[in-house]
């Protein structure tokens, strides 16, 4: 181990290329576009390097540093990573850098747009990183305004009116997070006499039940939202929908993900919390699976589609985050992570149709699929057609949606199935109910998916899209072929992933099972029962 | 004696400052461009004095009358920036004053000085001159632009109300004094200690003086006159009254409930968390509906009242310092706000916010200014505002003022809409209006201070805070 700043490069390569670039003409589009690429590719293969160089014997958190940054609060520039984390940031280096690449065909105020795109994953990062749970709040609301500006100067469809909603909503989920911050930072204080934030020494104190019970609930809202888990789900498809491809890819693919990371550090600060909390996840998540993959399925705009088919699989996420088991906890993080790889890619693939067709718009569901020559009066005079039969002229890109489609439908062979597989396995035997329902999800996925497939990629084509370009160029395919080879890879090894994760969430686990067991009747169902009564 | 006058020294160099500009005003040219100048470099000189030697002539001057601290000096630095930055936005906006441009600059030195004494006040005689001195330079100020009806309305609502405040502060002072005997601070708390139970009568006095001083800091129920005040005068006074005198009231505001009425605490933490919570939600829910951008910052001036008052009615150390550091945030975000709406409206006549559509394109300085200022206002990272927000919360949550952070906490959600309302306008926006925003290089200087600022103590708040910290101390 050298003591090489890993984390803060990954971290500062993206916010020193934004500021860079403050300082370049707007008219000098090509050497924008090239820092930002190269800034994340510095990213990338640190973070990749990180992979490689975690030790998975000894565990832990790694790669840390600390400098005291507030010393008169306890606040301290503090970084490490553990298996957890590791997988979270080497995803955020690929969304990022695949993003990057995406968004070279953005051709309107692209100085600023860069600008805020890297800010917005400087902030990623920073919570991935923190152990300090003041930073880490503090990086968690940096990534909420640029997104507003990149949604609501970029974006599509509705973008002013979901941006908005989108901001609002995650800033609401973050103060009510922060009560409870602020809780644990009192608590802390009266415990050990000093104020800190540092998240190590915060889960070393024991918290009373009751705190815990109270305080978590906050978290779990808060952090739900950005999940987001139902019923605080309805900023998602909106946002998803109206954002420039490289915002959608990098909000579903990653900062869902920021939700999920800090519920997974809530467990660890209040174990008790967690066994009380969670068995409410357990049940919501149900609607965000069958619901969530219900709404997808009456979706004709492709984008809203794949929006609500986010949080739908954040619902798997969920429920192997609240069986409290360790495969079904090692799957629901390794989801995260493919579930990530594979919305980029989806989000990627639709926002390059969209470039050139300026619509999403699949044909209505059920009767007629695809552009019917026979059954519309004058066709090739809609002003307005779907799309239709795209497969016959882009069929790189038809290609890469299939194998989406087949990757979200956990198809062996790619890294959801493994991760599904998982967590159905993992929670099985703590909700046997939820996890036949869970299964049936993944029928879901397979009917919009296949709809999707042959409404948009099959039957005829109209001939306003006889003109569109398929992915020629080197710039423009890399994203996609990075993106589907490391779904593969991790499809067929996944160990690669799962043995660090795992180092993170058995200590999660340890620390889970090791806390007192709740008293008696305190558990939620008990609790429900007695008011019942 | 001698050491008495040297320890205000600040205060006296600008009251000679101020008089010199009154004396010199007939002689200046009728643009009084010079006057303006000389008040900016007198003031800079002051405060880099200040920053350099305030700190070692400390101590109570004038037998008890003044008291000259480290949280004196703290808040004299907050003022002199502000008076600074005031004078340089008026160096423009002074064309619509036609006459009188000589003793506008003197006005705005009193208030200054007036602002200055407030917080060094050991006495309750010393308080009410300096807070008259800061309300009489007000009214007038206000009321500047007196071929303006909006103008001479805001001079006038403020003169009255003002006058009513002040009426009701003296009514309090004189009950103390009559139970006590004494108008000094530190003889009333002994009183009053020596006491063991707490008189009804030094509670309605008491009751009385924070009622005046809530109308100082614009809280609810005492917030009226601010929208249309705010709105009518001249946004140099504007920016300069809600900055510098919503600090003032607060500088004495603390050092009086904190210090002087520290025996009455356990009453007034209750009033003060429920004055609290009424002007978070008044201010920031009646900011959302307007569509002038002074307006609206005046409502959202009333909701950072409410946010400093949360850490008044936590009352520990870390609430306290939270209060000055959140003050010295609030200072460059409101300044950096102001000075784009002067520089702006010296061109396009207009306060209305869907004028500011497409300022992100027409001038990208101005509209990263305002976007920084009102995101510091938010309290969003890495800002300054934030971390004023963070601790402010943090003080209360540690006084189990649960109730109070929830409210705080949604008011953060509440007060991003507004703000947000405006950088939509300014970023979303089509470019209307192509005539081009003219950046005097002063300007453009205090701007990147400005900014600077907003940044810097967000960033790397330790220093501002362990001052903070220093200042505060002192008061327990």
């Amino acid at each position: 181990m050298t003591d090489f700043p890993y984390l803060s490069v990954i971290f500062l390569a993206p916010l020193l290329g934004a500021v860079f670039m403050i300082f370049l003409s707007e008219e000098n589009k090509t050497a924008i576009r090239r820092i930002a690429a190269g800034a994340t590719l510095i990213s990338l293969a640190l973070s990749i390097l990180l992979l490689f160089k975690f030790d998975q014997v000894a565990g832990g958190f790694q790669f840390v540093e600390k400098i005291d940054w507030i010393p008169s609060l306890g606040v301290s520039w503090h970084l490490g990573v553990d298996g957890i984390s590791l997988a979270m940031v080497l995803l955020t280096s690929f969304i990022i850098f695949t993003g990057v690449f995406i968004s070279f065909s953005i051709e309107k105020r692209v100085k600023e747009f860069f600008i805020l795109l890297l800010t917005l994953v400087t902030g990623v990062y920073g919570v991935f990183m923190s152990l300090d749970l003041f930073f880490f709040y503090f990086f968690y609301e940096l990534a909420v305004i640029p997104m507003y500006l990149l949604i609501g100067i970029w974006g599509s469809t509705n973008r002013e009116y979901a941006t908005m909603k989108l901001t609002l909503y995650l800033t609401f989920g973050a103060v009510i997070a922060l009560v409870s911050i602020l809780a644990i930072y009192a608590v802390a204080q009266s415990e050990l006499g000093h104020y800190t934030f540092d998240l190590l020494q915060l889960g070393r104190i024991h918290y009373s039940d009751a705190f815990q019970i109270i305080f978590f609930l906050p978290l779990l809202i808060g952090f739900g939202i950005l999940v987001p888990m139902w019923p605080f789900h309805s900023w998602s498809p909106g946002g998803h929908a109206a954002a420039p491809s490289a915002v959608s890819m990098l909000h579903a693919g990653v900062l869902m993900k920021l939700g999920a990371y800090g519920i997974i550090r809530s467990m660890f600060l209040f174990p008790v919390g967690a066994k009380f909390w969670m068995p409410l996840v357990a049940v919501l998540c149900m609607a965000n699976i069958l619901y969530g993959g219900y709404v997808a399925m009456t979706r004709r705009d492709l984008k809203f589609m794949i929006g609500y088919s986010s949080s739908s699989h954040m619902g798997y996420v969920l429920l192997g985050m609240a069986s409290l088991n360790i495969i079904a906890l090692n799957g629901a993080v390794l989801l995260m992570f493919a579930h990530g790889i594979m919305t980029g890619l989806a989000f990627a693939l639709v926002g390059f149709i969209y470039d050139q067709s300026h619509t999403r718009l699949m044909p209505e569901w059920g009767g007629q699929f695809g552009y019917d020559a026979a059954n519309t009066a004058d066709p090739s005079q809609k002003k307005y057609p779907e799309i239709s039969g795209l497969a016959k002229k882009l069929p790189f890109i038809g290609f890469f949606f299939i194998a989406t489609a087949m990757a979200s439908a956990g198809l062996p062979g790619f890294a959801n199935f493994v991760s599904e597989f998982m967590i159905v396995v993992g929670t099985f035997r703590v909700y046997p109910v939820q996890t036949v329902l869970a299964v049936f999800g993944v029928v879901i996925t397979a009917i919009y998916y296949l709809r999707a497939i042959r409404a948009a990629f099959f039957g005829e084509i109209h001939p306003k899209w006889e003109k569109l370009q398929d992915a020629v160029t080197w710039t423009q395919r890399l994203p996609f072929l990075v993106l589907l080879s490391v779904l593969l890879i991790v499809g067929f090894y996944p160990s690669l992933l799962v043995d660090p994760i795992h180092t993170g969430s058995a200590a999660l686990l340890a620390k889970i099972q090791g806390s007192a067991g709740l008293s008696e009747g305190a558990t939620l169902v008990e609790w429900a029962r007695s008011v019942i009564r | 004696m001698i050491d008495s006058l040297i320890r205000i020294f600040p205060e006296i160099a600008v009251g000679v400052l101020a008089m010199a500009v009154l004396v010199l005003s007939p002689f200046a040219k009728r643009e009084k461009r010079s006057l303006a100048y000389l008040s900016i470099g007198g003031t800079a000189l002051i405060l880099l004095s200040t920053l350099v030697w305030g700190w070692r002539f400390q101590g109570p001057a004038f037998d008890r009358m003044v008291i000259i601290d480290s949280y004196t000096n703290f808040f004299r630095i907050i003022f002199g920036l502000t008076a600074l930055f005031v004078l340089i936005m008026s160096i423009d906006y002074a064309k619509y004053f036609s006459a009188r441009q000589g003793e506008y600059y003197a006005l705005i030195l009193f208030a200054l000085l007036g602002m200055m004494l407030l917080p060094a006040s050991g006495n309750f005689l010393t308080l009410f001159l300096s807070l008259e001195l800061m309300s009489l330079s007000f009214y007038i100020l206000s009321a500047y632009m007196r071929k303006h009806p909006k103008s001479v309305e805001a001079g006038l609502k403020y003169l009255i109300l003002g006058g009513l405040s002040t009426g009701t502060l003296l009514y309090g002072i004189s009950f103390l004094y009559g139970v006590t005997g004494s108008v000094d601070f530190a003889q009333v708390t002994q009183w009053i200690t020596a006491r063991g139970k707490i008189d009804p009568v030094i509670l309605v006095g008491a009751l009385l003086i924070i009622v005046a001083l809530s109308f100082k800091i614009a809280s609810f129920p005492f917030h009226i006159w601010v929208p249309d005040v705010y709105e009518g005068s001249p946004t140099p006074v504007t920016a300069f009254l809600s900055v510098g005198s919503k600090a003032a009231g607060f500088a004495v505001l603390v050092r009086l409930l904190v210090s002087a009425l520290a025996p009455l605490k356990e009453t007034w933490i209750f009033l003060i968390a429920l004055f609290a919570a009424a002007t978070l939600l008044y201010g920031n829910l009646a900011a959302i509906p307007q569509k002038n951008i002074k307006r609206l910052l005046g409502y959202s001036s009333i909701g950072q009242a409410g946010y400093l008052l949360v850490g008044l009615a936590a009352a520990n150390t870390l609430g306290i310092s939270a209060i000055l550091f959140y003050l010295l945030a609030y200072l460059f975000s409101n300044i950096a706000a102001f000075m784009v709406i002067v520089i702006f409206s010296n061109v396009t006549q207009s306060d209305a916010i869907e004028d500011y559509t497409g300022l992100s394109r027409r001038s990208p300085l101005l509209a990263v200014a305002m976007s920084l200022g009102l995101l510091s206002l938010a309290g969003v990272p890495p800002l300054a505002g934030f971390f004023g927000k963070f601790i402010l919360l943090g003080a209360a949550v540690k006084e189990g003022l649960f109730w109070l952070v929830f409210i705080g906490a949604a008011c953060i959600v509440v007060s991003l809409y507004y703000y947000l309302l405006i950088i939509k306008q300014m970023y979303l926006g089509e470019i209307k209006d192509q005539r081009p925003l003219e950046i005097s290089p002063l300007a453009r200087m205090a701007l990147y201070a400005c900014m600077a600022g907003i940044l810097a103590v967000g960033i790397y708040p330790s220093p501002f805070l362990d001052m903070a910290m220093a200042a505060s101390k002192i008061l327990f």
